[in-house]
């Protein structure tokens, strides 16, 4: 998985598409510990969430974004830094697509820019990779 | 109520995770994640770069969140999230000591953005990762004279 091999400016990272849905929801909360019950409870998400419905944790998005770049980066052992903004929420039972293209290299580290959209093409996030190559 | 701007840079209680197998197995499951090590019984098992997320999100804003001079509210929603890495990945006996900080307060519009920083580092005291965390705190600005309601709806948890 580390073997060396060439990145260049405008290389596009294979995208990831997913669904959110209750078992992804709730499989990422024990996961990560954050039992917030807006990512999987629908009468509490009614009251406070920012769509009135249950939402995708923001980490579940950049999760999978950073599933994304470390298969591209050729493991964990590559990966730098990430830095990502969550834009717009991510409502269960809808899908998005991560998507990332290699905007700059320089003293060994590639610079990726990343996003996710959903399925209107709004964007769910957007941020950078660092890894090196 | 606002934040008080005097907490930045106030640094709270060192606290410990350890890295296990299982829980790298269950994170990367939940992310359908397919690289082996992370699934690995032996030597070669790492984890994923956000694997991070299971003892810095939530366990590193309680501290902050649970101080009575900083006056945060529970409206909250993560506006962004970074992480920057030391020289290898996490990987199972690790055993982590993490400092929560508090590393910027600011404002726009109704909204307050408070900055949660953890550095993680080894027993032998090598930094393995930092978090850097923006908690969107909503509608508690000191002053709202451009007030930006709508930018509550571009950020989610």
């Amino acid at each position: 998985m580390s073997t060396a091999r060439s990145i260049a400016v405008g290389d596009e990272l294979s995208p990831v598409t997913a669904e959110s849905n209750l078992t992804t929801s709730v499989m990422y909360a024990g996961a990560s510990g954050d039992m917030n019950p807006l990512h999987y409870d629908p009468s509490f998400a009614a009251q406070v969430s920012p769509t009135g419905g249950v939402i995708a944790h923001g980490m579940y998005s950049m999760g999978l974004a950073s599933r994304m770049l470390t298969a591209f980066a050729g493991g964990p052992d590559r990966v730098v830094e990430i830095d990502i903004r969550f834009t717009r929420p991510w409502p269960l039972g809808t899908t998005s697509t991560f998507s990332g293209k290699v905007t700059a290299i320089a003293d060994g580290v590639a610079k990726v820019a990343l996003e996710g959209t959903n399925a209107s093409g709004e964007r769910i996030l957007r941020g950078t990779g660092q890894i090196r190559v | 109520m606002a934040l008080n701007r005097d907490k930045v840079g106030s640094t709270y209680p060192s606290y410990t995770y350890e890295v296990s197998r299982e829980k790298i197995r269950e994170y990367a499951t939940a992310l359908s994640e397919t690289d082996p090590r992370y699934f690995s019984d032996g030597d070669d098992c790492v984890a994923p770069p956000t694997f991070a997320a299971c003892f810095t999100v939530t366990k590193g804003g309680a501290a902050v969140f649970a101080d009575d001079e900083l006056g945060a509210h529970p409206a909250v929603v993560h506006g962004s999230q970074r992480y920057t890495y030391g020289d290898r990945p996490l990987r199972p006996g690790d055993v982590l000591t993490c400092t929560p900080r508090i590393a910027d307060i600011s404002a726009r519009g109704a909204n307050e953005f408070l900055t949660i920083e953890v550095v993680c580092e080894d027993a032998e005291g090598h930094h393995l990762v930092t978090s850097e965390a923006v908690i969107v705190l909503l509608g508690s600005a000191p002053s709202t004279t451009d007030s930006e309601v709508g930018a509550a709806q571009e950020v989610s948890s």
